[in-house]
């Protein structure tokens, strides 16, 4: 386990201000963790282990260096992932994470649930509501109707290109949803 | 001008003899002026070795300086096959034994002297005993092989097993005035003896040492001594420079499993020094969590972030969209308030946002 790095921060930050734009000022610095034994809530903050990124707090952490490096596996909450080059993806175990805090949201419809949570990209057919002032490649979380995360993913068209598309393209590109949690249990 | 001519024949077995047409009869001499005589007497001191099979002419001479090649091959050939004949009359002169393939013949050994291969040795500079003996006017006398031994009472030999005045072979030593009580005799001769030897030791290399520098070492030290060059033209070799000298030295200390890593320094010996880059990393927990640096670090990387998107922060249009409907809810409150116009009562249809962003909703407010 150990700090990230200059670099390493910049990565991860970037990918995070896609989806949650200025609230990462509120997941960075003002978040308040009552989780240990003080009495001052602590804030938290990010670590590395094995490439995988995890938001923890800091008295988690404090207790999390009893354990040996090598048989540590998890602490906190993963939010992703560090690639070969050196590339950080979101992994989907951030996504409570992201929904608190995201600027761009849509809202899919029941029957398309089912498609998105299987790895599909969302088409226009599927969705219910989005939200205003979308660009292209923004990060956006995915409800559904019933206001539950479902996944997030990249913008692939702007909400003003959105409302002129035809039914069949393409409106969200997947990254990652809750089904991966039952289809991808071992690579998470 | 003496001519020689050599059989390459094998030495102990003799070759069935050369053409005899050639040689049975001498052929007549070229020069005139000696006669037969003389040439009979020379033909008598021709020099042979047969250790070597050679024979010698010492005394030859050509009559006239010879004019052309083949006069001076024709004159060779002639002398050559007189020397072969001197040398097999001699042959058949010794006695020889019957063998299946022929009379065997034992050869005498060679009586031709050959200059020296090496050069003579250098003469030894006498040692530090030579010296001293020499100095004293001590003489060398012959050892005896045998001594008589005082304590068995028999003769025993002077050196190795079973010897005269053996140091074991004592066993009990008066003790002396001088003797402190507490030490052991024993154990002191030992040392003696021990000194002694190394002390003999020493000399005998000091010895050596100046032997090497008169160049006299014996051949068989010069050769154990792979130190020293062999050959006298080679030179000592040059001593390793400074830098050389110290890169040998760092790849000596690194050569351990560790690296050189834990060993101990000589004082003086300067920390090694590693070819790679350590990377550093922050602390993973600082005080309670986060350590002041890290704090400062995500910090920076937050602001220029921040920084790089502020332009994204303030939504233009959205701002101008609701302060137009602030403005529009103000006026109406007053318009209300100061007058009842009908004019104003139908602005109440249009109080729902309009998607129509950038235009100025004053207008629409006015419409009726």
């Amino acid at each position: 386990m150990r700090p990230l790095d200059e670099n390493e921060t910049v990565a991860v930050f970037n990918k995070l201000h896609k989806f949650v734009g200025n609230n990462l000022k509120n997941i960075v610095l003002e978040s308040q963790a009552h989780e240990g034994p003080e009495t001052n809530p602590g804030r938290y903050c990010f670590r590395m282990q094995k490439n995988r990124v995890y938001y923890v707090s800091e008295s988690l952490v404090k207790r999390a260096t009893n354990v040996k490096r090598d048989k540590l596996v998890s602490l906190g909450t993963q939010i992703g992932k560090f690639t070969k080059s050196g590339k950080f993806h979101l992994t989907v175990q951030c996504l409570n994470l992201l929904a608190a805090n995201a600027k761009h949201k849509v809202w899919l419809k029941p029957t398309s649930e089912t498609k998105f949570l299987y790895g599909h990209s969302l088409k226009k057919d599927g969705v219910g509501r989005i939200t205003e002032g979308i660009q292209v490649n923004n990060g956006v979380v995915v409800f559904s109707m019933s206001d539950v995360p479902l996944g997030f993913g990249d913008a692939a068209k702007s909400t003003v290109d959105y409302r002129k598309m035809d039914p069949n393209g393409i409106v969200v590109h997947h990254h990652a949803d809750i089904g991966e949690y039952l289809r991808m249990e071992d690579d998470l | 001008m003496a001519i020689s001519f050599l059989l390459g024949f094998g030495v102990y077995a003799v070759s069935p003899p050369p053409p005899t047409s050639a040689l049975q009869h001498p052929p007549s001499p070229l020069s005139l002026s000696h006669t037969n005589r003389v040439t009979e007497m020379e033909e008598a001191q021709y020099e042979i070795d047969l250790g070597n099979l050679t024979a010698f002419d010492q005394h030859h001479q050509f009559a006239s300086p010879p004019t052309s090649r083949e006069e001076i091959v024709k004159e060779t050939i002639e002398q050559a096959t007189k020397l072969v004949q001197a040398v097999a009359d001699a042959l058949f002169n010794l006695p020889s034994t019957e063998d299946p393939d022929g009379p065997l013949v034992k050869l005498p050994p060679p009586t031709a002297k050959f200059p020296r291969e090496k050069p003579l040795p250098k003469p030894r500079p006498p040692t530090q005993w030579e010296v001293f003996a020499q100095q004293k006017g001590i003489q060398k006398r012959k050892k005896e092989k045998m001594a008589y031994d005082e304590q068995t009472g028999t003769w025993k030999r002077l050196h190795g097993y079973d010897r005269v005045n053996d140091d074991n072979d004592i066993p009990i030593i008066d003790a002396k005035a001088t003797d402190e009580p507490g030490t052991d005799p024993f154990a002191e001769r030992r040392k003696e003896k021990k000194s002694r030897v190394d002390k003999q030791e020493g000399n005998r290399l000091k010895n050596l040492k100046n032997a090497q520098k008169a160049g006299a070492l014996p051949s068989h030290i010069q050769l154990a001594a792979t130190a020293l060059p062999i050959t006298g033209t080679q030179s000592q070799p040059k001593k390793v420079s400074k830098d050389v000298l110290q890169n040998v030295a760092g790849m000596a200390a690194t050569a351990t499993a560790s690296g050189g890593k834990f060993d101990k320094k000589l004082p003086g010996e300067k920390p090694l020094k590693h070819e790679k880059k350590y990377r550093k990393y922050l602390p993973a927990v600082e005080g309670s969590g986060m350590g002041t640096i890290e704090k400062q670090q995500t910090e920076n990387v937050l602001n220029r972030l921040m920084s790089k998107h502020s332009h994204q922060i303030l939504n233009v249009e959205k701002a101008v969209n609701m302060y137009n409907v602030k403005r529009e809810k103000h006026q109406r409150r007053q318009g209300g308030q100061s007058s009842n116009s009908g004019k104003f009562k139908a602005n109440k249809k249009s109080f729902k946002k309009t998607s129509n962003k950038g235009h100025s909703s004053s207008s629409k407010g006015k419409s009726k």
